[in-house]
């Protein structure tokens, strides 16, 4: 090969750069160990979605718990679930207490008299406690109303006194009941991103240190143009972020659903982030400056990541961030199996701002090469 | 004369509004060695950087070895070695790796990194990190670096400078074996007693214009002061007296400086190239 080949040069700072990584006892365990604790967190998380409410009940008589649900519009098989108690004391525990023991939390309690089924079936006025945790919503403490006047109507074998309007449901896209996207599934992007995120610093901390020890102008004092130490550091840092978020969404199982689309999102995500790694490694003074950097591009990025966590559609300011694309081509594949097309909108903004970011970032550190 | 190594012709370079290299001319012959002397801020630096081919100059054409650094900078830099005054080598990496590193940027096939460290004194520490090296030790990684590629013409920053006398003679030993095998050698420093006895000439920067440029000797001639400096005793104390030897009474006031009756000591003095550095400049070099 001829030996002002550009491809060579550059090939000859690669290798360079992955001894000093591969060196680099810090960033080597911190990855090793986000690709464990990753790994791990996804893998303890709950794999499904517990659809069930849980309603704690007093009703003199277990055997009357399966009249209870049985003769009601809100039975076991409509997703509440009936938890017997042996005394009102208890059962006002179990609603005020255990928050966070998912075995025995409760949100609601009934305590029906004890002379309730005899007075329903009577047709007398009675009255039942409805035991409410705080954070219940209002909604669901008028539904709770409303089940007991049916559970007593049940009771007394009288139909609602209303003409139930016949009613067609429409399932608008995939219908998820039943198979709701769990908790871990929605996180799949967030562990993609902190993976990014690692090698984001990694490889600011090496452009950093090639920058401050000017090891860079001995560089480009020989053959090698700033344009290949540039391509070195890009293709790089491309390199390793890419292969770090591949690896750990293989190890989440994330590349079953919609391949295509995660690795075209996970590629174009690794370039985004190494334009902002090398923005960082050229600003930053010295390596707290370049983590402050970092730290500074990458917080805001990890927000649409974060904003999958939480019912609704998120703020028009956050859809603006350069990683929104990222994370909704990764939730549109992983959960709900996107195709390519279903995605291009957000895989278009996404390529946008990988050029402005790799564009910025190959600039700003080939004018403080020259300028060194 | 052969066709000098480095060619400058009028170059100049400024930041902005500060014109830091100003219509400089200069060229080196192989085999020659120059010293380059000046204070902080007098150009070197900047001069250096045209040279490599780092900097572009605004105005004026630099040669080496007959090609245009501008048009053919990778060209040039195959043929150069560089010793920075900075000693930016990797320090994680050994002296050996970082030796091969470079070697492998230059293209150079069959490199062996142990015979050039055995020639700059770091023979079997090839392998230690360079973290671990001591100042003197990574001067002389720079300069085998500065080799690897068997230069032509090498430009060399301050290579012994806070060296101890053993390494500063084991580098100035190399710098000369160098430019006996017929390599040009640009060489920056701040030690006038080095640029005497290294250089063939001297070239004095100041203020990003070259101010004096000649063999050290014919510098001396030119610009400096010779004298004698006669010691006698005279009754219980000593007398001293210094006789300028290119003042028109001179022969006659040496003839009675030595005419004392108890003589002590006679010594002939001559500039220094820091003297005449500032005679010719009005400044010194660590201004």
């Amino acid at each position: 090969m001829n030996r002002f080949s550009r491809t060579r040069i550059i090939g000859v700072i690669i290798r360079k750069d992955l001894r000093e990584y591969g060196r680099d006892r810090f960033f080597v365990l911190v990855s090793a160990l986000g690709l464990v604790m990753v790994v791990t967190i996804f893998w303890l998380l709950p794999d499904g979605v517990d659809e069930s409410i849980a309603v704690g009940v007093r009703l003199q008589g277990a055997e009357r718990m399966g009249a209870l649900t049985a003769g009601t519009a809100a039975g076991a098989d409509q997703g509440m679930e009936m938890v017997p108690f042996a005394s009102a004391e208890e059962l006002q525990v179990a609603v005020g207490a255990n928050e966070g023991d998912p075995e025995r939390e409760l949100d609601i309690g009934l305590e029906f008299p004890e002379d309730f089924v005899e007075r329903s079936l009577a047709a007398e006025v009675t009255t039942v406690k409805v035991y409410v945790r705080g954070g219940v919503p209002e909604e669901v403490r008028g539904a709770m109303t409303s089940f007991v006047r049916e559970v007593a109507l049940a009771l007394a074998g009288h139909e609602l006194p209303v003409t139930m309007p016949a009613v067609e449901t429409l399932i608008l896209g995939e219908d998820r009941a039943g198979n709701q996207v769990t908790l871990r599934e929605k996180m799949r992007p967030l562990y993609a991103f902190m993976m990014l995120m690692m090698e984001t610093m990694a490889l600011g901390a090496l452009v950093a240190a090639e920058v401050q020890s000017r090891t860079v102008t001995a560089i480009i004092t020989t053959p090698a143009r700033v344009s290949d130490f540039l391509a070195a550091k890009a293709i790089l840092g491309t390199l390793i972020a890419f292969t770090e978020a591949i690896l750990v969404m293989a190890l989440i199982g994330a590349l079953g659903n919609g391949l295509l689309v995660v690795v075209i999102a996970l590629l174009l995500g690794a370039m985004l982030v190494t334009g902002f790694g090398l923005i960082a490694g050229a600003s930053g003074r010295d390596y707290m400056g370049m983590m402050f950097f970092s730290l500074l591009f990458l917080v805001p990025l990890m927000i649409p990541a974060m904003a999958t966590l939480f019912p609704g559609t998120a703020s028009a300011w956050v859809q603006v961030l350069p990683s929104y694309g990222l994370v909704q081509a990764i939730v549109g594949a992983t959960a709900y199996g996107d195709g390519v097309a279903d995605v291009l909108p957000h895989l278009a903004t996404l390529v946008a701002w990988c050029a402005v970011a790799f564009g910025a970032g190959l600039l700003i550190l080939k004018r403080k090469v020259e300028s060194l | 004369m052969n066709r000098p190594a480095i060619e400058v012709e009028g170059i100049s370079y400024a930041y902005g509004d500060l014109l830091a290299v100003d219509r400089i001319d200069f060229a080196v012959a192989p085999g020659e060695i120059l010293g380059f002397l000046g204070p902080n801020g007098a150009g070197k630096s900047t001069t250096i950087k045209m040279l490599t081919g780092q900097l572009k100059p605004d105005a004026g054409r630099i040669g080496i070895l007959g090609m245009d650094v501008t048009r053919e900078r990778s060209r040039v830099q195959a043929r150069i070695g560089v010793s920075f005054e900075e000693k930016n080598m990797y320090d994680g990496m050994s002296g050996k790796e970082n030796l091969d590193f470079f070697a492998r940027l230059y293209g150079v096939d069959g490199f062996d990194a142990e015979v050039l460290l055995q020639k700059v004194g770091l023979g079997g520490r090839g392998e230690d990190r360079v973290k671990g090296y001591s100042k003197g030790m990574r001067q002389r990684l720079m300069v085998a670096r500065s080799l690897v590629n068997s230069p032509d013409v090498l430009f060399l920053d301050e290579p012994t400078d806070g060296l101890d006398p053993v390494s500063s003679q084991a580098i100035r030993q190399i710098i000369r074996e160098e430019a006996d095998r017929g390599v040009a050698v640009l060489l920056t420093t701040h030690d006038m007693d080095e640029a005497d006895k290294l250089a063939d000439r001297v070239a004095f920067l100041n203020e990003g214009r070259i101010a004096a440029l000649d063999t050290p000797e014919k510098l001396k001639l030119a610009h400096g002061d010779r004298s004698v400096r006669v010691r006698f005793r005279d009754g219980d104390g000593v007398e001293e007296r210094v006789v300028a030897l290119d003042g028109p009474d001179a022969g006659d006031e040496l003839k009675e400086a030595v005419g004392a009756e108890e003589l002590m000591t006679i010594h002939t003095e001559e500039a220094t190239l820091e003297a005449i550095f500032i005679k010719v400049t009005g400044r010194g070099l660590m201004t």
